[in-house]
């Protein structure tokens, strides 16, 4: 199958270095101590932060670290097909730990000793055709990792740097930014970068497929700058977050 | 901001900072004696913000981030409320909306004695200071001033509380005293206590006006000081018509 047609542009009509539209939106949940909406496309994800909080179970407690609990879920109406998937299956599990430990290398850990951050992150829509879960759930981890970091800030949880998150791939011999939900499908190479922009450090490297390293090197190169244009954009709501709370003092 | 040659950190002064933001360079500047408070934090010869708010200075040498939030941090010398969730021998355990539960020992009241050991039913409502607030350690609470008066800290009976981010508080805090509280303060009579961690007591003649007087500070989050002064009009307004 075609993906890129000899004009340049992609199934979607985006050029191959073009992302998805995206959105975020801080403060969405009333009752969370931070919490998020992000799209990235059709992809659309609500994260909620809780804490620092004291730890349930004492058997967990940290006592030089905070314990950084996620929790990945896909709400039932989020694909086409209505399906009831069991709580905990092992695709929810590995994305929850990409997550955790995404997060947990930006957070400041130390600073709360014996306390927990509970993250909540559930996807509310699912780029991607009827049945293929499998690869509607594996699309929406970056914007998951963005919504999380988004939330966190709102949370006001001391972080090292943000986290941002963007995927690459490479087809018809092209690497292609931000794949959607046929790109992902299509058996391709696909990279799913995670990293912090300021510190210039990589958190999350996921791939699904072999590479040759030279071309390896262009698709994460690709994705980096992906990273760093929705590390833009969520500089831009936080900012804007903050001036809002500005402006209403009266200051 | 004397003490920065260079024109570039100096800029980042109330203004907004997201966590990763380097703030200051330590290396070019000729007075590198500064004291950080919340929000901030030194990597080798940077100063990195670790929290999205506002940048502040204070001369001669302070900075910290100015954030807004639902959860407390608790820190020393804050007046806060706080609710009682529990009573042992020597402390009480209040919750103030922080990471863990703070005690509040039993002897930690004016005249404070082994005699006579004051008793709290849970859920009673406490206008408290913090006096330890170290990590890994439950924050300490004390019912007196720093030379051991009662000076308004103890028990807050009737009134009602509510529960608001933790920049409102430091809102209505501020002084000179902000717009919302001025208006009503002019037209209402009221009594408030305002707790640092984004919890206020209100206590008024009659039931009407306790609520006039919450739901005002509660809308006033989101408005300007103009705008505020306009919803409190409005509010007594309505108020005069319905008595």
């Amino acid at each position: 199958m075609e993906y890129v047609s000899p004009e340049g542009l992609r199934l979607d009509g985006r050029r191959p270095m073009e992302m998805r539209q995206i959105r975020g939106e801080i403060g969405v949940v009333d009752k969370a101590d931070g919490s998020a909406v992000f799209e990235m496309g059709n992809t659309k994800v609500i994260a909620a932060v809780y804490g620092p909080r004291e730890v349930p179970n004492r058997s967990q407690q940290m006592n030089d670290r905070a314990l950084v609990r996620c929790e990945y879920t896909m709400a039932n109406f989020s694909t086409g097909d209505r399906m009831r998937k069991p709580k905990g299956d092992r695709r929810s599990t590995e994305i929850s730990l990409v997550i955790r430990q995404t997060m947990e290398a930006c957070i400041m850990t130390h600073l709360m000793p014996r306390t927990q951050i509970d993250i909540f992150v559930q996807v509310l829509q699912a780029d991607g055709g009827k049945s293929r879960c499998l690869i509607a759930a594996i699309g929406t981890r970056s914007a998951c990792i963005n919504a999380a970091t988004l939330a966190l800030s709102d949370a006001g949880i001391p972080m090292r740097d943000l986290v941002t998150s963007c995927s690459a791939g490479y087809l018809n011999s092209t690497p292609l930014l931000d794949l959607n939900y046929v790109e992902d499908s299509a058996g391709g190479a696909d990279v799913t970068l995670g990293i912090m922009p300021k510190l210039d450090k990589v958190t999350l490297l996921q791939m699904d497929a072999k590479l040759p390293l030279d071309i390896f090197e262009n698709v994460m190169q690709l994705a980096i700058e992906g990273c760093k244009a929705v590390a833009t954009y969520i500089r831009q709501v936080l900012l804007e977050n903050t001036k809002q709370l500005e402006y209403r003092r009266g200051t | 901001m004397e003490e920065k040659p260079s024109g570039s950190p100096a800029s980042f002064i109330d203004k907004p900072v997201i966590p990763g933001d380097v703030v200051l360079d330590l290396s070019d500047m000729t007075n590198q004696t500064i004291k950080l408070g919340g929000g901030l934090r030194q990597d080798f010869d940077s100063i990195v913000a670790m929290k999205a708010g506002t940048l502040r200075f204070t001369k001669p040498n302070k900075y910290w981030v100015e954030t807004s939030q639902k959860r407390y941090v608790p820190c020393v010398g804050d007046s806060v409320l706080g609710i009682v969730a529990d009573s042992r021998a020597d402390n009480f355990l209040v919750d103030i909306k922080g990471p863990t539960l703070a005690y509040l020992p039993v002897l930690a009241f004016e005249g404070g004695t082994r005699r006579n050991i004051p008793k709290f039913e849970v859920g009673t409502l406490l206008y408290v200071r913090v006096v330890k607030a170290n990590p890994g350690m439950n924050p300490e609470l004390s019912c007196t001033d720093a030379s051991g008066k009662a000076a308004e800290y103890g028990v807050l009976k009737d009134g009602y509380n509510f529960d608001c981010s933790t920049g409102l508080s430091r809102m209505l805090l501020r002084s000179p005293r902000c717009p919302v509280l001025e208006e009503l303060g002019k037209k209402i009579s009221f009594e408030i206590a305002v707790g640092l961690n984004g919890r206020v007591w209100v206590n008024a003649g009659s039931p009407s006006l306790i609520i006039v007087v919450s739901n005002a500070i509660m809308n006033s989050e989101s408005l300007t000081g103009v705008q505020q002064r306009i919803m409190v009009d409005k509010l007594i307004q309505n108020l005069k018509l319905s008595s």
